[in-house]
């Protein structure tokens, strides 16, 4: 454990040598807010709730959801891809470390980063300049525990793309595929609710709610209660064990393939 | 028994025959047209703890792969290969700890950090204790004035320091064997000799086995007592350094660029050379790249001087390199039976 510990630590400071082109995504997410803003208040002209939810509960979800977004992405994907196609990967295969793990604790010193340089300064900016009132409360309380199994989950997914590199050696395609049906599947654009009422069933018996739909709604919609909150939590926390599992499974047959050309 | 034992060891790779130019490149997206490469076909060899063994060959000889089987990134086709009594791939996460590597053209230090975070987190991966990482890191500085580099960021060094850095930190846990796959690869002569002696020393100090995969015969001979030549997936020699280094030591190649030249120059040279120093001159002579003409001589029958002044006194020669035989011609040497 100390060893991925030392490597989280490192890729922290590798986070802050680029700290300056962190600070540019703040404001990506400023003129992302205010687009928002002004595209759901048009929605909601002349209406109080739609599909059960108030203009502020959506905006919470969605800003919020900027926020988070840049967190939640581990690039674990492109990371990888970089490192089959390059044969970096041969240096991390000769070391006494189990590949996810140390992938993953690769990717949480860039999760520590964006958090304080990204994802704390927009919910600031979010409660002191765009004067969004985000409820206190139970849901409040919890949103860091579903955020962090969001981020395990989120890290699951890049990693099983990461590992089709090992076959397809570039991760183009593949990546960009992920990023959309990520994105638009785990309702990180568009709160669920607003899918028509089959596609937003089926949504939530897969994966990918978990990710953004889970947390987010914890905070835009506090008042559900720990009867709704807990089952949202054990249903992340299955997903988790599962999409790990199933990819340390899949690791084992991707491994066979590798070729490291040259050198 | 032997710390690295290999018997018949293969390994074969399944490759997409491309086809050419961009429909070729679409009608390679659904084909299934594929051959099998042997790049290890049938090896066997066995290294003793403290032993530097130079395992050489031209490119796509299957060297590298056989050092990725040992160090447990690829799993073997077929045959045995055991190092501590253990198979690589099998025991990756066990074998690794003991065993360091370098690849010459990739780095296994931290690219945007100083270089001591680097040495830093291998102390964590590798679990060596505080007492053994000081005594260390003293020895590296001694060595290759390690200290002096600390706070400097590893995309900043030289490709010399960097490789020193890199040599050092596969020692950094002690191993009882370290594979180094080219380290003096792009280097130039005084950075290539520090290396030569630091791998020496290293070597020295715990007895480690070293087993070193280079292009540079000069490597071979500085470092090596036994050398393994490996050829298109089979093992062509594997013996003591002293009768390869007669077989290259002696030998030079004379790179002319000559006038006016045609495809009758290169007969005209061979036969003027014939006439000149006779019939057992240890002299060929080869067309290499475009106007460069290769006359490779060996020094024990005729002196390189000779044949110089001879070559320029009768034809009018532009421009020459004399260089050291090279890997390709050691094995075109060993295949013409020079070792029987």
């Amino acid at each position: 454990m100390k060893s991925y510990l030392a490597v989280l630590r490192g890729s922290f400071m590798v986070g802050l040598v680029y700290r300056f082109g962190f600070l540019f995504s703040i404001a990506g997410n400023i003129i992302y807010m205010s687009i928002t803003y002004f595209l759901w208040r048009s929605i909601y002209q002349n209406r109080e709730t739609l599909r059960g939810l108030t203009f502020d509960q959506t905006y919470i979800y969605v800003a919020l959801g900027s926020a988070v977004f840049i967190l939640l992405k581990t690039y674990v994907d492109w990371q990888m891809s970089y490192e089959i196609r390059e044969g970096t990967v041969a240096t991390y295969l000769t070391k006494p470390i189990d590949l996810q793990f140390y992938e993953l604790f690769m990717s949480l010193g860039f999760f520590l980063m964006s958090l304080g340089a990204i994802t704390i300064p927009t919910i600031l900016l979010l409660v002191f300049v765009f004067r969004i009132e985000i409820p206190l409360g139970l849901g409040l309380a919890i949103f860091p525990f579903s955020l962090i199994l969001a981020y395990l989950l989120s890290f699951c997914f890049d990693y099983f793309i990461g590992l089709l590199c090992f076959y397809t050696e570039s991760v183009w395609g593949l990546s960009i595929t992920k990023e959309i049906l990520v994105t638009v599947l785990s309702g990180a654009l568009i709160p669920l609710p607003f899918f028509p009422d089959v596609i937003h069933k089926i949504l939530l018996w897969l994966p990918f709610q978990a990710i953004y739909y889970t947390p987010l709604t914890m905070v835009a919609q506090p008042n559900l209660g720990w009867g709704t909150f807990l089952p949202m939590l054990a249903v992340q926390l299955f997903w988790v064990i599962a999409l790990f599992t199933l990819t340390r499974l899949f690791y084992n047959q991707a491994i066979k393939v590798l070729r490291i050309s040259g050198g | 028994m032997s710390l690295i034992h290999i018997k018949d060891l293969t390994k074969h790779f399944k490759i997409l025959n491309r086809r050419e130019g961009l429909s070729g490149a679409f009608r390679d997206l659904f084909s299934g047209n594929y051959r099998t490469v042997e790049a290890v076909a049938g090896v066997s060899f066995d290294i003793e703890a403290g032993e530097i063994v130079g395992y050489i060959g031209p490119n796509g000889a299957g060297k590298s792969t056989t050092i990725k089987m040992m160090t447990g990134i690829l799993k073997p086709t077929g045959g045995m290969l055991q190092v501590n009594g253990l198979m690589p791939y099998d025991n990756r996460i066990r074998q690794a700890q003991i065993m360091g590597v370098v690849f010459g053209q990739r780095t296994q230090l931290w690219w945007d950090l100083p270089v001591i975070e680097s040495f830093k987190i291998l102390k964590e991966i590798y679990k060596v204790d505080q007492k053994m990482f000081d005594r260390h890191m003293d020895m590296f500085n001694e060595l290759v004035g390690l200290k002096a580099l600390y706070s400097q960021q590893v995309r900043t060094l030289s490709l010399g320091q960097r490789m020193l850095c890199d040599i050092s930190a596969s020692f950094l846990h002690n191993p009882q064997v370290v594979f180094l796959d080219e380290p003096t690869i792009g280097l130039d002569i005084s950075i290539k000799a520090k290396i030569r002696s630091v791998i020496k020393e290293l070597n020295r100090e715990h007895n480690t086995t070293i087993i070193l995969t280079t292009h540079d015969l000069g490597d071979v001979e500085a470092l090596c007592q036994r050398i393994i030549i490996i050829d298109k997936g089979k093992i062509l020699y594997d013996g003591d350094i002293k009768r390869v280094n007669a077989l290259f030591g002696a030998y030079r190649t004379l790179k002319l660029q000559i006038d006016d030249f045609t495809a009758a120059t290169l007969q005209t040279l061979t036969g003027k050379l014939t006439e000149k120093f006779g019939a057992e001159h240890g002299i060929s002579i080869a067309e290499t790249e475009e106007l460069w003409t290769d006359v490779t001589i060996d020094q024990a029958r005729t002196p390189l001087s000779d044949v110089l002044n001879f070559v320029m006194s009768n034809f009018g020669v532009d421009d020459v390199r004399i260089v050291e035989i090279s890997m390709e011609n050691v094995v075109r040497k060993v295949y013409d039976g020079a070792l029987k």
